[in-house]
């Protein structure tokens, strides 16, 4: 196949696999490297303001001695029908060509009606100005913008690696291939327990993963259509 | 004991409406100041808010909407006043409203000017609040028509300028005769808010039709406007907003808590400006019955969402359910249904106890017990959310306290102003027409 | 030449003015000054009106506006929020009542102003001053039917009959 031949276009998705899911929160901390994503202080995460695009749920069952923890990254579950695109006064948020819901920093005029509408609370707000501690504010990545106050921000899917990727490949006059883009959350993960690829992709691995028998997805019953698929034994 | 208002001599009537319009008295200057400062901190407390962000207030993912919105959908609902008042009890001619719907009017208009500053205050960005309205620009860019908050930008703004005109309509008779004997500042002001009137027959027309039109509009407008507030909610898929019932329901709560806004209004005003002839005891006694009345048909409907949400034991719900019923907010819940059902119910449902004064406990009760009720719609649905890992409890900061009493700051402000401007019983519709029979 | 006969009761001023009817006065000739609307019988002094047309009309047209308006925009600046169509009649349903209602407002409000006349500039005939509580009826009529006029307007009952001057 040659680069100029017309393929259908991507639909991003993502797959995580529960069981081997240890909790350790990499994927948390990636993403703040990759995405700049502010700094909390002990008051403000005591408040619930602490900003995780990527947060690690953990459910416990039983008692003590017999507890058995649960982890489940949360992150944006990008859905095909989002709750939160429709009620958004000023089309700050929609979904673009390739499945993503993106977030218009600067057309948020921070009316919050969006993070109601998730039913994942996986919208967050920047209360104040984001802040670093030194040296942190050094670390911030070129490719992905700083947030002022007063506007709601979430998971990307990482676009700017998305766009970079891309990019890339049509520089080297190749076809894109499923493992060249990573999210920063898949990317860093030590027990490979995430996969991000294009859905409409038969052959990649998030396709494969989406079809198990063990995929489910989050809150399916709403209706959303998230684009997040969660591996989990059935019972 | 009735006073019949017919034997009352016009000269009388006229003096007796006008003579608060001229000085203040020195618990005017009073009340005046004590409203200025409680307005004025919350001034500084939005001030503060937008130099540092909406930090400053109590609320947190997922308590993204808190007290602003409560306050918001409370006047709302304030500003049903008015349109009971005025357009149902005008369409049935019901006589005894008339020295009364200039009181309410005013309520409307003032209650919708500082609920749709909510909106405002509530945004992240609030500065940036005009790109709600679709206006041609550089970009490009238009707005959002599918949101519910595009639905209230409307809806506010229709209602805002149906009431103001509902209000000044039936100003203009009183204006012109106060031009005539009004002098400097005051009388270049009445001559030019009054347009020439003269009373000739033709404008009286005129001026009956359009009142007459208007009624009826604006009833439907405002049905509509508290239903599209509400919608802020049902349409979201939140856990006990996302309800049918919430459109009448709030329209019900609306008109319940206008009626006691203007009960309240009205007892200050009777006792301010010694109007007791004008607004007398058979007044308060049938806005009384109509406040029973709203207070049951509010029970009706909170029992129907309540008792459907329980019976149906789904568990998003429930968890939502039982916050407001045994969770933190209970106390919020049944103090709301103390104050919005057994006090009414008790002080006006039983013959004897019914008076001006019951009335008027009643109706702060209603007005507090009403705000309550918005706070228990709001906030448990939001702190209890779907993935229990981001349950939250919400608690309002001084920032959004201090912003919230300063909105009645601003609305007593409002109402002292309006009442030495104008007379607030209307005395063209106050003399008794020939033909009509009270 | 103008008259103005007051009156403290809507009956003999109706008197008055079908009398004068009677007499070949139109309508136009006649006016009622008062401090309260009085409430005429039909076909004393009927006023044309066509407020409530006015008010339909103001109401469709701005329904159709909004209409335009929204369905232009919103296919304009194309972008998919949460599966819905771009132009959904329920999703902005709400919108198009309100600017109905909006339209039947203001359309009455400026129909009132150009009914009652109140902003034209200041009319040559001149306005009587009326007591409160009275009702005065001008009546248009020519140097040679003053007497009459006058003689009716006692008859029907009215406590006097003055000439109007400029300013009433």
């Amino acid at each position: 196949m040659s680069v100029e031949e017309k393929k259908p276009g991507h639909r991003w998705g993502m797959a995580i696999d529960l069981d081997r899911c240890t909790g350790c929160q990499a994927c948390v901390a990636a993403c703040h490297a990759e995405n700049n994503l502010p700094v909390s202080t002990p008051d403000s995460a005591a408040k619930g303001r602490a900003v995780h695009w990527m947060r690690v749920d953990r459910y416990y069952e039983g008692e003590f001695p017999d507890v058995r923890v649960k982890y489940m990254p949360v992150l944006c579950q990008q859905c095909d029908e989002a709750p939160c695109e429709p009620v958004c006064p000023v089309y700050a948020t929609y979904k673009n060509p390739e499945g993503l819901n993106v977030q218009v920093y600067n057309r948020c005029v921070g009316t919050l009606y969006c993070g109601n509408n998730c039913p994942y609370s996986v919208r967050y707000f920047n209360w104040f100005a984001p802040e670093w501690d030194t040296p942190l504010e050094l670390q911030h990545n070129p490719d992905v913008s700083v947030r002022m106050v007063g506007v709601m921000e979430k998971c990307t899917f990482c676009i700017q690696r998305i766009r970079r990727g891309k990019q890339d490949a049509k520089e080297e006059g190749r076809l894109l291939r499923d493992g060249d883009i990573q999210t920063a959350c898949v990317q860093s993960c030590p027990a490979e327990a995430m996969v991000f690829g294009d859905l409409n992709d038969p052959e990649s691995k998030v396709s494969r993963w989406a079809e198990s028998g063990r995929a489910t997805r989050l809150l399916e019953e709403l209706g959303a259509k998230p684009k997040v698929f969660y591996l989990q034994r059935a019972k | 004991m009735v006073v019949a208002h017919q034997v009352i001599p016009y000269d009388e009537v006229r003096d007796d409406l006008w003579r608060p319009l001229s000085g203040v008295s020195r618990r005017y200057l009073v009340v005046l100041v004590c409203a200025f400062l409680v307005g004025l901190s919350g001034l500084v407390a939005w001030g503060y808010q937008l130099r540092r962000g909406l930090g400053v207030t109590g609320l947190q993912r997922p308590v993204f909407w808190g007290v602003y919105i409560v306050d918001f959908v409370f006047w709302i609902g304030i500003s049903h006043a008015g349109t009971l008042i005025s357009a149902i009890l005008r369409l049935t001619d019901a006589g005894w409203r008339k020295p009364v719907t200039r009181a309410a009017e005013a309520i409307t208009v003032f209650a919708l000017a500082i609920g749709g500053m909510f909106p405002i205050i509530h945004l992240g960005r609030a500065w940036l609040f005009y790109w709600l309205v679709p206006y041609p620009n550089s970009r490009l860019l238009w707005v959002n028509f599918r949101s519910p908050l595009l639905w209230d930008l409307t809806a506010i703004l229709t209602y805002m300028t149906g009431s103001v005109i509902y209000l000044y309509l039936p100003l203009i008779p009183d204006i012109g005769q106060l031009a005539e004997h009004a002098t400097g500042w005051r009388g270049f002001l009445y001559r030019k808010l009054s347009l020439g009137w003269t009373g000739s027959d033709w404008e009286w027309h005129a001026l009956e039709r359009a009142i007459k039109l208007m009624a009826g509009i604006i009833l439907a407008v405002a049905v509509s406007v508290h239903t599209v507030v509400s919608w802020d909610f049902a349409m979201a898929i939140a856990p006990m907003w996302h309800s049918t019932i919430f459109g009448p329901y709030f329209v019900t709560g609306a008109i319940f808590s206008g009626i006691a806004a203007l009960l309240l209004a009205m007892a200050i005003i009777r006792r301010a400006m010694h109007l007791e002839k004008y607004l007398t005891r058979k007044h308060f006694n049938n806005l009384a019955k109509l406040l029973l009345l709203m207070s049951l048909l509010w029970l009706y409907f909170t029992m129907a969402e309540n008792l459907t949400v329980w019976y149906g034991n789904e568990p998003k719900e429930m968890d939502v359910f039982g916050a407001r019923v045994r969770g933190p907010y209970a106390r919020y819940f049944w103090t709301m249904v103390f104050l919005n059902f057994v006090v009414p119910f008790v002080l006006l449902g039983i013959r004897r106890l019914r008076s001006v004064t019951t009335a008027t406990i009643s109706s702060v009760a209603v007005l507090i017990g009403m705000w309550l009720e918005r706070y228990i719609i709001v906030v448990p649905t939001l702190s209890f959310s779907r993935l229990p890992s981001a349950w939250i409890n919400y608690g309002p900061s001084w920032v959004e306290v201090a912003i919230t009493a300063s909105t009645f700051a601003a609305m007593a402000m409002l109402y002292l102003g309006f009442s030495k401007l104008f007379p607030i019983v209307s005395v063209w519709e106050f003399e008794p027409h020939p033909a009509e029979d009270d | 030449m103008y008259l103005a006969g007051d009156f403290h009761a809507m009956e003999p001023a109706a008197a008055a003015i079908m009398e004068l009817k009677a007499n070949a006065f139109d309508t136009d000739d006649l006016a009622v000054f008062s401090d309260e609307p009085v409430e005429f019988p039909r076909g004393v002094l009927d006023r044309p009106s066509h407020m409530s047309l006015a008010s339909v009309l103001g109401g469709i047209t701005f329904l159709l506006l909004a209409t335009g308006f929204v369905y232009f925009t919103q296919h304009n600046y194309p972008l998919v929020t949460g599966g819905m169509p771009l132009f959904s009649f329920w999703a902005t349903g709400v919108i198009f009542y309100e600017m109905t209602m909006l339209g039947a407002i203001v359309a009455t409000f400026v129909w009132f102003l150009k009914e009652s006349g109140v902003l034209r500039r200041r009319s040559p005939a001149p306005t009587p001053k009326v007591e409160p509580g009275w009702i005065c009826l001008r009546v248009r009529c020519a140097a040679e039917q003053v007497a009459e006029v006058t003689h009716w307007l006692n008859r029907a009952g009215a406590a006097s009959v003055k000439k109007l001057g400029e300013n009433g």
